[in-house]
């Protein structure tokens, strides 16, 4: 049984090359932004106009899948991913919105893991046999009909956002506190800028964390018949929770600053992509579809 | 009222100097931080387990559990101790401050006047200010004389409060719900009845049926239609579905999936005798007496072998249905495949004479898993309380300006404190800030 809709070659057509141009689009920001850090600060504003422009061109792209779809483009790996690496973009240019054109630093670090994270959806597969990241549009499954299902995927998705741009800014500050009297590191907010911008994207992220655990637990609920499992992913989900709490605990009540807090935002990003990479293809559950 | 005093009361109790010291260790963060970084760890490490059953009694194990329920100690014990200390921040916080205190204060300002002019009018002025930006204003006058008292976010305060709570009452609803509940499987087709003991009900299914959707390749939604009796009184009926649970008194019958349940009939070609059998996936159907039988492996709707020979169902439409199983031997030897075609006798020379055995019909078969769960009400309360404890606690930033006029050198000193964004503090005095010279050049 294949289980695959059938869609339009015009609108196959329309959603594959809108995905292409935004990732190529996203590509030469993620140049224009590095180029920024690295002293060309005339091109801050330029990276910004062309991530702006791919961040259009990857929304028409959604749109496109959600019409060739007939739903919403949240289950499987590839449309998890797109919202995902949309969600990123989106708080990111939040955040240029609110510094007003003053600094395009965190720019240069958060297109590169977009890149990475697209590169993941379309490189990977070719390189790593056990990635399997399939573009087919198919129908939902009855057990995700349900509307739980976009409020859990909608919380994961901002919540990993969040945690990617806290990470971000975790390894901005690791660069301008090791390389301080760099031009490039001159470049970088302040330290304590930086560690108050992983704060506030990590207790936002904690948030949609805790929205994302309790909703999903709602929804298995529903579904399954039990609303805690321990499978893998709903571990996983609770160790990235975990980390994230420790680090916002360590930093708000033991008044924990610098290195440390740094270093628990970065275990708390790979506990996340494990979360989303690892437990899909080095461990197995009943979550295999997500 | 006279009451009897007992030897040691229960605050006399708690202030005593090593059990306080045990307290203070056991509500402490450093605690809490080693308790959830251990919980991570574990449950790392349990999930790169091999096999499912192994990682599953990881949580179950009794040291697992230990160590959440010490966590929970740690966190009602922290929660508790910060409920006296945190109102009396949030509520009744110190509206004057002197001159020296705001210059030690983590964000300040001192905004120096054009021209000298009376208090009153610059502290309205600067009050007016504040309130613009949409803090809660007032001047107080106190030993330092007035005061510009500004703030914002009050709830802040009572965000992590309101969280913890919730995460303890989430940690209740879920023990109080494995205390009192139960699960079982059970399934069958229409007319049949399931018995539930631990609930004290039964479960008649009354009719099943099966709606295929446009692409009949996608796995089919399954209804089935039961009525819930307790002693022969009918409490509950309705139709169960996936994602539609049927759900009465803290009880939830759950459809898990479905199954095909076949009809076949046995006739012993020699003697004429007849029998029929209702078999499910997996069913062995003894062909004789010598132990010869049939063990039935998979029903296939819409049966096809592809190029390999091997068998599928082409999709969930009921248009050649197939029962397929393997023969064995009384050693347990396989001897052949066996293909039942709807009404096709396929016949077997057995010890007992020759056997026909057809296909005659096949039904849909739910299985169900059946719940009680008394805990959902105060699980759902607890992460109601949760997740708006965190909305506080990181969308509402509680923040406080104090702001003094000093007349002789015509300035205004303000000063701020933040209860967690120290950025937002300075970006919210740089407006204030603003809007008194504006106003001021007015
Ligand atoms: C995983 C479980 C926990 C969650 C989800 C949680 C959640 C939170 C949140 C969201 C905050 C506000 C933090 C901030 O503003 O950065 C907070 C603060 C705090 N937490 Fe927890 N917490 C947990 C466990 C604990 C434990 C075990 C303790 C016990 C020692 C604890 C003690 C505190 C304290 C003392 C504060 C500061 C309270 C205040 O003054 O506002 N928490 N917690």
């Amino acid at each position: 049984m294949t289980g695959y809709l059938e869609v339009s070659p015009l609108g196959l057509a329309v959603e594959n090359i809108l995905f292409t141009i935004a990732a190529v689009a996203y590509l030469l920001s993620t140049a224009g932004y590095l180029f920024y850090i690295f002293g060309k600060k005339k091109l801050g504003p330029w990276a910004s106009y062309l991530l702006r422009f791919s961040f259009l061109l990857h929304t028409a792209f959604l749109v496109t899948r959600t019409i060739n779809a007939g739903r919403i483009p949240l289950v499987g790996h590839f449309e998890f991913g797109n919202v995902f690496i949309w969600a990123c973009v989106l708080f990111y240019l939040w955040l240029e919105w609110r510094l007003q054109g003053r600094d395009y630093s965190v720019g240069a670090f958060l297109t590169p893991l977009v890149v990475l994270y697209l590169a993941y959806l379309t490189v990977a597969p070719h390189l790593i046999t056990k990635i399997n990241i399939s573009r087919a549009h198919k129908p939902l499954q009855p057990v995700l009909q349900s509307n739980w299902l976009q409020i859990h995927v909608s919380a994961s998705v901002l919540g990993y956002a969040c945690f990617t741009l806290a990470f971000a800014v975790a390894i901005m500050w690791l660069l301008k506190t090791w390389l301080h009297n760099k031009a490039f590191a001159r470049n970088l907010p302040e330290p304590l800028i930086l560690e108050e911008y992983m704060y506030r994207a990590s207790g936002i992220g904690f948030l949609f964390q805790s929205i994302m655990i309790i909703t999903g637990a709602i929804w298995a609920d529903t579904s399954w018949g039990r609303y805690w499992g321990w499978d893998p992913k709903e571990v996983w989900a609770l160790i990235t929770w975990f980390v994230f709490a420790v680090y916002l605990h360590a930093r708000f009540t033991r008044g924990w600053r610098g290195m440390r807090t740094v270093m628990l935002v970065i275990v708390g990003w790979v506990a996340m992509v494990f979360t989303w990479v690892g437990v899909a293809w080095l461990l197995t559950g009943i979550h295999s579809f997500g | 009222m006279h009451k009897e005093k007992p030897e040691l009361s229960f605050k006399e109790l708690f202030t005593a100097k090593p059990v306080r010291q045990i307290l203070k260790f056991l509500s402490s963060m450093q605690l809490g931080i080693i308790l959830l970084l251990l919980l991570a760890v574990i449950s790392v490490l349990a999930t790169l387990r091999e096999h499912n059953t192994a990682i599953q009694s990881i949580y179950r194990s009794w040291w697992y559990l230990g160590i959440m329920a010490f966590t929970a100690l740690n966190l009602l014990l922290c929660t508790v101790r910060r409920v006296k200390p945190l109102t009396r921040q949030a509520l009744y916080p110190q509206k004057e401050q002197s001159a020296e205190a705001i210059a030690r204060m983590p964000v300040k300002e001192k905004v120096v006047l054009a021209e000298n002019l009376p208090a009153e009018k610059v502290l309205a002025l600067v009050a007016d200010a504040f309130h613009r930006s949409g803090l809660k204003t007032e001047i107080t006058t106190g030993t330092h004389g007035k005061t510009v008292f500004a703030q914002k976010g009050v709830l802040g305060f009572f965000g992590s409060l309101l969280s913890h709570t919730g995460l303890l009452i989430i940690l209740v609803g879920a023990m109080y719900g494995a205390l009192t509940g139960f699960e079982l499987q059970g399934g069958g087709i229409a007319g049949d009845r399931i018995s539930v003991p631990d609930g004290n009900f039964a479960v008649r299914i009354m009719d099943v049926w099966m709606e295929y959707e446009e692409d009949p390749t996608v796995r089919p939604r399954v209804y089935s239609d039961v009525s819930v009796t307790e002693g022969g009184r009918e409490i509950a009926d309705g139709v169960i579905a996936i994602n539609q649970p049927l759900r009465f008194a803290g009880n939830t019958i759950y459809h898990t999936t479905f199954r095909y349940v076949s009809d076949v009939i046995m006739h012993n070609v020699s003697t004429g005798e007849t029998s029929m059998h209702r078999v499910w996936d997996r069913d062995h159907l003894g062909l004789d007496s010598k132990g010869l039988h049939i063990h039935f492996l998979a029903f296939f709707p819409n049966f096809a072998t592809n190029e390999e020979g091997v068998p599928y169902s082409k999709n969930y439409l009921p248009e050649n249905p197939v029962l397929a199983g393997i023969v064995y031997d009384e050693k347990e030897k396989p001897q052949s495949h066996v293909y039942l075609y709807l009404n096709d006798p396929v016949t077997f020379s057995t010890a007992d004479g020759e056997i026909e055995v057809t296909l005659t019909g096949f039904q849909n078969a739910v299985v169900y898993t059946i719940t009680r769960n008394l805990g959902r009400p105060i699980l759902v309360t607890g992460a109601l309380m949760f997740v708006l404890g965190l909305y506080l606690s990181f969308f509402l930033h509680p923040r406080r300006f104090w702001a003094l006029y000093d007349q002789e050198q015509a300035a205004v000193l303000i000063g701020g404190r933040s209860y967690r964004s120290r950025l937002m503090l300075e970006q919210e005095l740089e407006q204030v800030v603003k809007e008194i010279t504006r106003r001021e050049d007015e």
